[in-house]
């Protein structure tokens, strides 16, 4: 986690792991929620 | 509670007050008192930042938000990961590269001193009351589970807090705090295990079931100004919110100016950025699960044991007929739910649907027996019942084994105390940095600083607990504190925002505050309906624009 990376890296990055966050609180809607 | 509950709550209490007693042997000056010496690695600070904003509200409210209302609160922290980016490459170098010891200091250099001095005299003034409202949450919880007096519920938090606090500094907060997630995680995921043994249904199940009431609706697309937690309000009222809280606020920024270099800073603000939203997910989903528990497992009417002795005394006609009535309710929502899993074993959608359709017909029987409980408390008690935050404490007291009793007890008292720590840290260091050492004393020597500020912190540990003995009865203990804070927050970020435009003066910072403030008040006075997300969305441009406008108007009454 620990990074000098650019702005543009730390950004695709941590959008990344919230995407995939949630895409994981979608599921949990659409596979349990209806 | 048994003497090893007990046993487990005094070793924690133990450990953290010694250890930050023995981390102030390294802190002869200012610059180690209140930064460490910038010397902490990013982990440290990392987790640090996290325990800071995970406080006991945050852990008893929100599975007891969970519980009741479901997932859909988690969308108040979908702006934070964007938060955090924007301030590593915004304000976190400007911070950790001025060399300055708050936020508010930066001002000064930036603008002049009467923007500084407000700031920072907002600082101290909301968050001197919330270091109040931070104790009083878990301070009324224990006092009614227990059947304390208010004051020792006070005390037990308060005191060990202040005692490492005011004679460790930043360094024994910091340390604490590492430990203190650790004490929370391991109390949350203990609390996940006896869930999983306990439930008597599958996990899957359970979340069908949970998903049938509604509890796992995550998403709300509506674009409404008056709902707080929607898709759209997470993203951009929470971004803001999230960008003045981390950004502005001393608490969380003294957090990150201990950091070695600004690579590590920036660093500790992504951790938060990757475990927050994942986080409160397993906090919000743990109180799920409670409720689920509670389907099969007859809970009691009224979680606040203290006020459910109050309304016994005073209406026990009134109590014993809702109980009644709830026993009923109860035993046909268990059917209900029972009934879900087996048609779910037919596979016939229809039976599906029907089966769901029933458990949430019999779930709105138990809800507004409960809601003529609470009533009826308000009448007898003559406050607000905040019941929902008694629901974890009751289920830990009631269901768990020996000994993670006392380690559940010991991370509501962890999450409070790396809070207020914080808290009683940053309000010192602004009083000494930013008023005393700026307009007393400006002259004085490290030492006398040193003392000064160690005094400061006693004295805003002692302000807090007095507040915390009065302001045990405020409202909703999660929103308090937002509410509270939204109130300056953005109009504070608008003024650190304004710093980064190059031509912007020190006029158009302080009126633009000023005019950010008003508007934020005007709204909350005129649109109450308005959530108060949107407030920190409205201060901060109201500053913009002003601050803009008023410093490119002065620029060319220059010129001319």
């Amino acid at each position: 986690m620990k990074t000098g990376h650019s702005f543009r890296f730390n950004l695709v990055r941590v959008m990344l792991v919230q995407v995939v966050a949630l895409l994981l609180l979608w599921f949990l809607q659409t596979r349990y929620g209806g | 509670m048994h003497p090893l509950n007990w046993a487990v709550i005094i070793v924690y209490l133990t450990y953290v007050v010694t250890d930050g007693l023995r981390r102030s042997k390294g802190t002869h000056e200012i610059e180690g008192y209140f930064l460490a010496n910038r010397s902490l690695p990013w982990w440290v600070v990392g987790l640090s930042v996290m325990a800071t904003q995970l406080s006991a509200i945050t852990l008893i409210g929100t599975t007891g938000q969970g519980a009741t209302d479901g997932m859909r609160f988690i969308q108040f922290y979908f702006g934070l990961p964007i938060a955090m980016v924007i301030l590593g490459v915004t304000l976190v170098p400007l911070l950790h590269g001025s060399g300055a010891f708050t936020a508010y200091e930066y001002l000064e250099r930036r603008f002049d001193a009467k923007t500084r001095s407000l700031t920072a005299f907002l600082f101290l003034l909301s968050r001197g009351m919330s270091a109040g409202t931070i104790i009083a949450a878990p301070a009324v919880v224990i006092s009614a589970i227990f059947g304390w007096n208010l004051v020792w519920s006070v005390a037990l938090i308060g005191v060990p807090t202040v005692l490492y606090t005011m004679i460790g500094g930043v360094q024994a907060v910091a340390w604490a705090d590492v430990k203190q997630m650790v004490v929370i995680m391991a109390a949350l995921v203990a609390v996940v295990i006896v869930l999983l043994v306990k439930l008597p249904v599958p996990p899957g199940e359970a979340l069908h079931i949970a998903g049938a009431t509604g509890r796992l609706r995550v998403f709300d697309f509506s674009f409404t100004l008056n709902e707080t937690y929607t898709f759209w309000s997470g993203i951009l009222g929470g971004t803001f919110l999230m960008l003045s809280y981390f950004g502005t606020d001393q608490s969380q920024v003294q957090r990150y100016l201990t950091a070695k270099s600004v690579v590590e800073a920036r660093s500790s603000l992504l951790m938060s950025a990757y475990w927050k939203i994942p986080l409160q997910g397993l906090i919000l989903l743990v109180g799920i699960m409670i409720f689920v528990f509670y389907l099969f497992q007859a809970p009691p009417l009224l979680f606040n044991p203290a006020q459910d002795a109050e309304v016994r005394t005073a209406q026990p006609a009134a109590l014993a007929e809702l109980e009644r009535r709830f026993g009923t309710a109860f035993e046909a929502r268990g059917e209900a739910a029972r009934a879900v899993v087996g048609a779910r074993e037919t596979s016939d959608p229809a039976r599906v649907a029907e089966a769901k359709q029933t458990l949430r017909d019999r779930e709105t029987d138990v809800v507004g027996i409960r809601t003529e409980a609470l009533t009826l408390v308000e009448q007898v008690t003559g406050e607000s019942s905040r019941d929902v935050n008694y629901i974890i404490p009751r289920f830990v007291l009631d269901h768990l084994p020996l000994g993670l009793v006392g380690l559940f007890l010991a991370a509501v008292l962890a999450a409070a105390m790396s809070s207020i720590a914080a808290e009683l840290n940053s309000l010192s260091t602004t009083t000494v940095i930013d008023f005393y050492r700026r307009w007393v004393r400006p002259e004085a020597s490290d030492a006398h600083f040193l003392t000064v500020s160690k005094v400061a912190t006693g004295f805003w540990g002692l302000f807090a607990c007095i507040v915390a003995t009065f302001a045990a009865t405020l409202g909703s203990l999660i929103e308090v504190v937002n509410r509270f804070g939204s109130f300056f927050y953005g109009s504070i970020l608008g003024v650190f925002l304004l710093s980064m435009i190059p031509f912007t003066k020190g006029i158009g910072a302080f009126v633009g505050l000023i005019a950010g403030m008003a508007v934020v008040a005007a709204v909350t006075f005129g649109a109450p309906d308005i959530s108060f997300l949107w407030h920190n969305v409205i201060g901060a441009v109201t500053v913009l624009v002003v601050g803009v406008l008023l410093s490119g108007f002065r620029r060319q009454e220059t010129r001319v």
